[in-house]
């Protein structure tokens, strides 16, 4: 089976490949020698001269000893357009850099493809090299039987971009996975997206209900349960798994809060309670994690909420044991 | 998961900053007013806690327009604020060229379409059904995205997928504040009772 390894470009650079393109390559090569003098008498950057002399050795010496390299490439081809899909996420803002910054050296469809070796090179001088007028190169695979020239394969790259991505959508937006067509995975991205939107305000809504004033958080909250102290039993228990939850919200960045609680663990409390919560905040403490955890946490709450018999905790031990103090109390 | 977590407490981080800068400059708003603050601080704070994605970019400079929201933008934005300016007014030039360019060329082509297909093709209506119904919904997409109108199809998936991510975030951090709170104000009452 015969592909054709076909490379797409306005401004030639480099093709590999072929009978047919190697008429093809050599008219490239005289276009981008007449360009590069172009781009030199323009008075370009020198630092655009020096991309521009690095460029044609690598290409010269990936073109032709590397037939069997391409030919090992077009035998694994999901490989080589994922490559491709990643250079070409990277280097699309280098590219509309280079588009925007032209003084019209080149003209507007600079599509370009990136070679094996120039865009090592270019990942080594990234920072310069971003600045600079880049040229870019995507590598197009022709397959069999199915249209080689320019535009179309333009339009084939861009659609297997899109799909790539509705990939990743689909796998976000729950849902989505029976749905094929672009139209509906839209659809569904619509839809999720004013959704997500909706629960946000609904959520500020119902935090502008429950605080009176808007430098509520967690400094009051904590600072109101320091002082007042806490009904014994049921309340001390969802105190201390809110505690624990607003705790590992912060736990980042406020220190003086942590250590305000932990005061507040030995202070002005019942004996029984102080033990309550110091036993559950300690075993709560270490080696929880936000996300595991967080599902217990609301489970935990909603039952209790709903029921007041004693709950049972899937993962809380520490809680547990609070909840088996306070039935003795 | 990492990621998302470290993007949270950045978020809360910065929401609960914003928070206090707003009421500190004005006390006793009512239900309304304090409605709008939040969701306005938690918006800016999540787009500046993720610093350097395009609709991030736009929402800021969107709220930057309102005089009023200034000084809470400068002050969440402040480890990065002297990059951002720059890089904002340069994208956002560069993404407009880049459509308005675009639109040229869509209409003139679309233009030319349209005087060709007046005659024949009935036999490819539900391709044009499907491309008609494509395009309305990247519409309304652009829409609600963030800075949406200046973006190719493609970047415009990207930026939704982040979107997605980001509102995520929001959200669950705001279900647990809100839950958290709930249950403090319960206890708080339960006693008195």
């Amino acid at each position: 089976m015969l592909h054709c390894h076909y490379t797409t470009m306005n401004i030639p650079g480099n093709t590999s490949g072929t009978d047919v393109s190697v008429l093809e390559r050599q008219q490239a090569r005289m276009k981008w020698q007449q360009q590069q003098q172009e781009g030199l008498s323009n008075g370009n950057d020198h630092r655009f001269r020096a991309r521009v002399e690095i460029k044609p050795d690598p290409d010269l010496q990936y073109e032709w000893p590397d037939f069997s390299d391409a030919c090992q490439d077009q035998l694994i081809p999901p490989l080589m357009t994922d490559h491709n899909v990643k250079k070409r996420k990277t280097h699309e803002d280098y590219k509309q850099k280079a588009v925007s910054k032209e003084n019209g050296v080149k003209d507007k469809k600079i599509k370009g493809c990136s070679d094996e070796n120039s865009t090592e090179t270019s990942l080594k001088e990234k920072p310069k090299v971003v600045e600079t007028q880049k040229q870019e190169y995507i590598h197009v695979r022709a397959r069999r039987g199915q249209a080689t020239d320019s535009h179309s394969l333009a339009e084939r790259v861009r659609r297997e971009k899109i799909s790539e991505r509705m990939k990743y959508l689909q796998d976000l937006v729950p849902g989505c996975n029976k749905i094929t067509g672009k139209a509906g995975m839209l659809d569904e991205i619509i839809n999720y997206v004013q959704s997500l939107q909706k629960q946000v305000e609904f959520l500020s809504m119902k935090l502008a209900t429950l605080q009176p004033r808007l430098d509520f958080d967690i400094d009051s909250l904590i600072m109101k349960e320091m002082f007042e102290i806490p009904a014994i039993g049921y309340s001390s228990e969802v105190a201390n798994s809110t505690y624990f939850q607003v705790n590992s919200l912060l736990e980042m960045g406020n220190s003086p809060i942590d250590t305000m609680l932990r005061r507040s663990t030995g202070g002005p409390v019942s004996i029984p309670e102080a033990f309550v919560l110091s036993s559950c905040f300690n075993q709560m403490q270490p080696g929880v994690t936000w996300d595991g955890d967080l599902h217990n946490l609301y489970r935990m709450e909603i039952q209790q909420e709903s029921t007041t018999i004693p709950f049972q905790p899937h993962k809380f031990t520490g809680s547990y044991e609070g909840s088996n103090l306070k039935m003795e109390l | 998961m990492h990621t998302s977590s470290k993007l949270k407490s950045e978020f809360i981080k910065k929401w609960v900053k914003g928070l206090q800068i707003c009421c500190s400059s004005k006390k006793n708003m009512d239900f309304l007013e304090r409605k709008k603050k939040i969701k306005l601080c938690a918006d800016i704070a999540l787009a500046c806690a993720k610093n350097s994605t395009s609709w991030s970019i736009a929402l800021i400079s969107e709220a930057k327009k309102h005089d009023e929201n200034k000084t809470l933008v400068d002050n969440l934005l402040r480890p990065e604020s002297q990059i951002k300016p720059q890089k904002t007014n340069h994208q956002m030039c560069a993404s407009h060229k880049r459509v308005r360019s675009k639109k040229i060329l869509k209409k003139s082509h679309h233009v030319c379409q349209r005087m060709k297909k007046m005659g024949p093709p009935k036999s490819n209506i539900a391709t044009y059904i499907a491309k008609r119904l494509v395009k309305k919904r990247t519409q309304v997409l652009k829409r609600l995205v963030p800075g949406g109108e200046s973006m190719d199809e493609f970047s415009l998936i990207e930026e939704a997928l982040d979107y997605i991510l980001s509102l995520k975030v929001q959200v669950d951090v705001m279900r647990t504040l809100a839950n958290a709170t709930e249950v403090l104000n319960q206890s708080d009452s339960s006693i008195f009772d």
